[in-house]
């Protein structure tokens, strides 16, 4: 069951390389209107100009056109939002962009090379791990995320790595279907 | 006449085919309503009375109006009207951005004045309750009586009485309600998160008073409904008075909190029922009084008695109005509920006459028939589950945890009827079918895929499905698991009308007669002789320039109507906390002609999860005093994840004599009965209420240890 805490977006934020002027004069404040904000998201430079209370997920969605990733409880608890900064999976709805900066994120989209989806994607199609599919972007994120830390996970290391995941079609059978699957072992 | 019949010996029906949009969904390609950004696009954003009653006084948009980025500000109540709960819509407003558009919305003064309001069915029910409601906070309806109710009491050896209930959960659609509207002119195009595009079209022609042929309504994916997405609903209509308004189009998703409160919810039931059984173990008599609340005006009907057979009966029921969002069909709807009621009930029965639940249940049921096969599901469910090792009511083994196995069956309807379709066979081979039905998510589009490809003997790539369009012809909502039954026979009359004219286009070609052609494994060719043929594609060149363009529409013989199935759970009880944990699920459910095994076993799996969901988790809880939903989000409204998912077994039973009969929603009835009959078994204490929570299955063995509630 999930019960995740709910991250606090009423921090300070401080424009990145703002470290030098900190040291003199305190943070410096950036905003409230639109300020400039760099990502790397798929390998690819997306110059935005945002808000600095735009999270993540709103900023590549809005107005990167990136819609893989889904906004569906907007407060870290659902998972549909996933996706992996620095190589650790995040909840982009309870993650500001502009605290991202510099970091390489990695959204459902940057997942499959061209036409060639990524053994998690195929192993979601071959057994049917999706219905309506609007969790469906969270959750092969979080599986590809479990698979690069235990490539050789269990079921209950994969049980854990998804428990941050909610699908209300319930595919979650067919999910740990997929994602054993796809780390290569025999299907039970 | 052609012949529509479903083949006998099908290469790709009742396979297992992955869906056809997989690669769209697990990349991010498919685009939802939720990700549709068009030129020029701003975004919509409500106001909803924070009061679960109360008349507004004034509405004042003028601060709205002059913030940064608002393009459009509308009211949607009048000074004077009333409000009826929580979420109730007042205004809106559209902006440049969602954190404007939120901004904006906060600016808007509503002045209300607060009126009492009912926030329970006691509340409602009490003798001092204030009149809320116009014509009364309750609506009794019919008794509904059959035979002489004290005679059966006479022949029964034992009498069950007591109180059963179930509890109001919320769709939780991950993809919420709403939508982008777009005008050109007046005409008005709007990609809406709908489970009936046709449905809707109508809605936002009847809303804004416009022709239906100004509506196009566009639905390529959407996240789920559940039965809660049949109408453009009120934020469509704002949604589109916005557009206009702004000149712009205008993207209204509701959020996660409007979602709960406004779109919808399974009615709570509840009824007081007085049943008799003889010392053999024959049903004699069942008096009911039910009632339940499907919030503010809305009813909460439910079959009860459920399935059993009750020689003599009564039952009244009582709609009891709340001012709580009014409820919407919820997969199956009044089966969930109906089937709990009584089969908590069946238990009961069965111990006060020591017979085993299953051979108890057997003796009770209606005659079998094709749509009543509960008999040969129990006795078959049995022998997989291992029902032989249950052991008596009350787990002996020592220490906290108790574990114990439950039974319930189910029924649903599953008819459908109406769908019309289009189909064009071009000179190059090419083939698209169009329909303007919608993939709700059990993989409608591959349905409709497979039905041509089958009968025109190719792959399945080798056919375009078009679908979730007002543009294609019509198809009904997607609701009471009609749609493959409604569907697929369309796609088939209208596939072999068209096959029939390139039938007439090669036969001379052939030197044969168009009735002695197939088309198999792409090719078209004599019966019995596969050698004298064409391939499709040299076929096809006979075509021309004018495609082979054919309507058509679903067809009597294809489909049918009525399933059952049964369930068995095992699940085990921390009797020191009070924590259920569903160990494993059999899911034994009939289904007609199985179309797509994959998808088909998707939705019962689906089915069953949703239901483990409504019996442990999901709560909708309004405050007591102030009539506000206290969960609405997805933290504190809980739902199963990956670890609470137990082992299920699904076993399909395939009756491709019955025609197409849709399943979407009958696995989901009986699940949380048996998981309930289970936790009876694990600790001999019966709760008669759902959810079940730690704090009522503690309270139940606590009452059973103080002196037993059987």
């Amino acid at each position: 069951m999930k019960s995740a805490g709910v991250t606090s977006l009423a921090t300070a934020v401080t424009a990145a390389g703002a470290a030098e002027t900190e040291a003199q004069t305190g943070p410096r404040v950036v905003g409230p209107g639109d300020v400039p904000v760099t990502l790397m998201v798929n390998g690819k430079r997306v110059e935005l100009r945002i808000e600095p209370r735009v999270t993540l997920l709103d900023a590549i969605r809005n107005r990167a056109d990136l819609t893989g990733n889904k906004r569906v409880c907007d407060r870290g608890t659902c998972g549909a939002c996933t996706v992996m900064v620095d190589g650790r999976t995040v909840y982009a709805c309870s993650t500001l962009a502009i605290e991202v900066q510099g970091k390489q994120i990695r959204t459902v989209e940057g997942l499959s090379t061209g036409n060639a989806l990524h053994p998690v994607q195929q192993a979601f199609c071959d057994v049917d791990a999706l219905m309506c599919g609007f969790c469906t972007p969270g959750f092969v994120v979080a599986t590809v995320a479990v698979l690069e830390k235990h490539p050789n996970a269990t079921r209950e290391q994969i049980s854990r790595g998804l428990d941050g995941n909610v699908c209300r079609c319930g595919t979650f059978v067919r999910i740990m279907e997929a994602a054993m699957k796809a780390k290569g072992v025999a299907r039970g | 006449m052609a012949e529509y019949s479903w083949p006998e010996k099908p290469t790709l029906l009742g396979s297992a085919v992955t869906r056809l949009d997989g690669p769209d969904k697990v990349t991010g390609r498919a685009r939802y309503t939720y990700d549709i950004n068009r030129p020029g696009m701003i975004y919509g954003r409500m106001v909803r009375s924070p009061f679960a009653h109360a008349r507004v006084v004034s509405i004042d948009l003028s601060p709205a109006e002059k913030a940064p980025g608002v393009r459009a500000v509308i009211a949607w109540k009048e000074p004077g009207a009333q409000v009826m709960y929580q979420g109730d819509p007042v205004a809106a407003v559209a902006a440049d951005t969602e954190e404007r558009a939120r901004d904006a919305a906060r600016l808007i003064r509503v002045r209300y004045e607060p009126l009492p309001h009912l926030a329970s069915v006691e509340q409602a029910l009490a003798a001092d309750a204030p009149a809320v409601f116009p014509g009364g906070n309750t609506q009794t309806g019919a008794t509904d009586e059959t035979g002489d109710l004290e005679a059966g009491f006479a022949k029964a050896a034992h009498i069950v009485e007591a109180t059963y209930s179930t509890h109001v959960i919320t769709h939780v659609c991950l993809e919420t309600h709403g939508c982008v509207c777009e005008w050109d002119g007046d005409k008005l195009t709007a990609w809406v998160s709908t489970q009936g595009v046709y449905p809707c079209r109508i809605g936002f022609a009847d809303g804004l008073k416009i022709p239906q042929a100004n509506v196009r309504v566009i639905t390529q994916y959407m996240g789920g409904g559940f039965g809660s997405k049949f109408a453009p609903d009120v934020q469509g209509l704002i949604c589109a008075k916005l557009a206009q308004q702004a000149k712009a189009p205008v993207k209204l998703m509701l959020d996660r909190k409007e979602e709960h409160l406004d779109t919808g919810n399974r009615p709570s039931a509840a009824a007081h029922i007085r049943a008799g059984v003889t010392s053999d173990g024959m049903l004699t008599a069942f008096d009911g009084q039910s009632w339940g609340t499907g919030g503010a005006g809305a009813l909460s009907g439910f079959p009860l008695p459920y399935i059993y057979n009750f020689p003599i009966r009564k039952r009244t029921h009582k709609n009891v109005f709340i001012n709580a969002g009014p409820q919407r069909a919820m997969r199956a709807p009044g089966h969930p509920q109906g089937c709990f009621l009584t089969e908590i009930l069946m238990d009961e029965l069965a111990d006060r006459v020591k017979m085993d639940p299953v051979a108890f249940r057997i003796r009770n049921l209606p005659p079998a028939a094709p749509n009543a096969m509960w008999a040969e599901y129990f006795t078959r469910g049995a022998k997989a589950f291992g029902w032989d090792k249950r052991h008596a009511t009350g787990d002996p083994a020592p220490g906290p945890i108790k574990t114990g196995m439950g039974v319930s069956a189910h029924r649903w309807g599953g008819a459908g009827r109406g769908s019309q379709a289009h189909v064009d066979i071009m000179s190059d081979g090419s083939v698209v079918v169009k329909c303007g039905t919608q993939d709700i998510g059990t993989g409608t589009r591959t349905i409709v895929a497979m039905v041509a490809a089958e009968t025109l003997g190719l792959p399945m790539s080798a056919v375009k499905p078009e679908i979730g369009d007002t543009m294609y012809p019509f198809s009904g909502g997607s609701g009471g698991s009609t749609t493959a039954a409604s569907v697929t026979p369309a796609i088939r009359v209208t596939t072999v009308n068209a096959l029939d004219q390139l039938f007439a286009k090669v036969a001379p070609t052939l030197g044969a007669k168009p009735e002695d052609l197939v088309a198999q494994g792409g090719r078209i060719h004599l019966k019995g002789n596969a050698a004298k043929g064409v391939a499709w594609k040299d076929a096809c060149r006979l075509i021309g320039t004018e495609p082979i363009s054919v309507d058509g529409k679903w067809e009597d013989g294809l489909s049918g109507a009525g399933t059952s199935g049964v369930q068995f759970a095992e699940a085990s009880v921390d009797i020191e906390t009070g924590i259920v944990k569903v160990t494993r699920i059999l899911a034994i459910q009939d289904c007609g002609l199985i179309v797509d095994k994959l998808t088909a076993e998707s939705q019962a799996y689906g089915g069953v999860i949703a239901a483990i969901n409504f019996a442990l988790f999901e709560d909708r809880i309004i405050d007591r005093v102030t009539g506000q939903m206290v969960n609405p989000n997805m933290e504190w409204y809980l739902l199963a994840g990956m670890s609470d998912v137990p082992t299920i077994d699904i076993m399909l039973n395939n009756m491709p004599e019955r025609g197409v009969i849709g399943i979407g929603e009958p696995p989901t009835v009986s699940t949380a009965s048996a998981i309930a009959n289970a936790v009876r078994n694990a600790t001999g204490a019966t709760i008669r209420s759902l959810p079940l929570h730690p704090h009522k299955v503690l309270a139940a063995i606590e009452q059973q240890r103080a002196g037993g509630t059987n």
